[in-house]
């Protein structure tokens, strides 16, 4: 018998129940006189078998709870996959605007502050305080205030 | 009546987050990535739960797992990475004694690390059918393939197993 006549996924089809009842005989008949496609259809329902005995799995645990918690989240805070994209988008505005006066050069910032007001308070204090220290104080008003 | 109403979010979560998580596993082949499709397949379905039509959950969500996971394998072969299962040694299993039964021998994990070798395609064919036990016709449905394609690749894929586990 050519390859050509096998019966290929047929095979499979006729393992899983999936042929016509007159498919299926006719399959069958075949099968019992080509001892290829016997050895390919064992072949096809082991491997089934293989797939079929794996057992279920458990998920790590507290995978579920950890990914409803986080869904949570992002409900309460009002925020989306979507959302959260904008609030990423807004995070990166606000960083590079961080970014750009971090870089800016400083400026000078003219400052003038009243010096000769602030000497004229202060000698006037100390010349009328009482302390020991202030009565020393007038010796200096005419030098500085009295031109 | 009870079978109508359409679950939650959580509800399908809690009621069958093993059986998610296990076609995640055997479709991806390892724990991260299985993980993140579940988490793929939750937001899908978040999104889908308007459009559920009361029926056979598993068979929804298989769909949606299956269908996200060939999405990533498609992403993936667009910028290639490769990326090893969870323990590299199980890809090339030690050679076995030629007068020992195949069938006794053979573990879970060296037949998962052999589904993981075969093509995306035909490993989604296998898990549809042989994991989830969907029929040819829903496989079909859910890829999106002529029942002819679910067949080829089903028994090609098959085919590859029985050899890799020889």
């Amino acid at each position: 018998m050519s390859a050509a006549e096998h019966l290929g996924d047929l095979l499979s089809a006729l393992a899983d129940g999936e042929l016509t009842s007159f498919e299926a005989a006719a399959a069958q008949t075949h099968v019992t006189q080509c001892s290829v496609c016997a050895a390919e259809l064992d072949d096809v329902t082991t491997a089934r078998a293989f797939v079929r005995g794996l057992p279920q799995l458990d998920p790590p645990f507290g995978f579920y709870e950890r990914v409803l918690r986080h869904d949570r989240r992002l409900a309460a805070a009002g925020t989306g996959w979507k959302g959260r994209r904008v609030a990423a988008a807004a995070f990166g505005s606000a960083a590079a605007a961080v970014v750009l006066l971090g870089l800016a050069p400083p400026r000078d910032t003219p400052v003038s502050p009243p010096v000769n007001s602030l000497v004229e308070a202060h000698a006037t204090g100390a010349s009328f305080g009482g302390d020991p220290l202030s009565r020393l104080a007038p010796i200096g008003v005419p030098v500085t205030f009295r031109r | 009546m009870a079978d109508e109403v359409v679950p939650t979010w959580e509800e399908i979560a809690r009621s069958y987050g093993r059986f998610l998580y296990t076609v995640a596993y055997r479709l991806t082949g390892n724990n991260d990535d299985a993980q993140d499709l579940v988490q793929d397949v939750l937001l899908r379905v978040r999104k889908g739960l308007g459009s559920y039509r009361p029926g056979s959950m598993e068979g929804w969500l298989s769909r949606i797992a299956t269908n996200a996971f060939l999405d990533d394998v498609r992403r993936r072969r667009r910028r290639p990475l490769e990326l090893l299962p969870d323990e590299p040694d199980r890809v090339t299993p030690p050679a076995r004694a030629a007068d020992v039964d195949l069938e006794a021998q053979v573990l879970p994990d060296d037949v998962q690390a052999a589904l993981r070798r075969l093509p995306p395609e035909y490993r989604s064919a296998v898990v549809l059918s042989d994991v989830v036990g969907l029929s040819y016709q829903e496989i079909s449905e859910a890829l999106d393939v002529p029942v002819g394609t679910v067949r080829s690749r089903l028994h090609r894929g098959r085919a590859m197993l029985k050899k890799d586990l020889a």
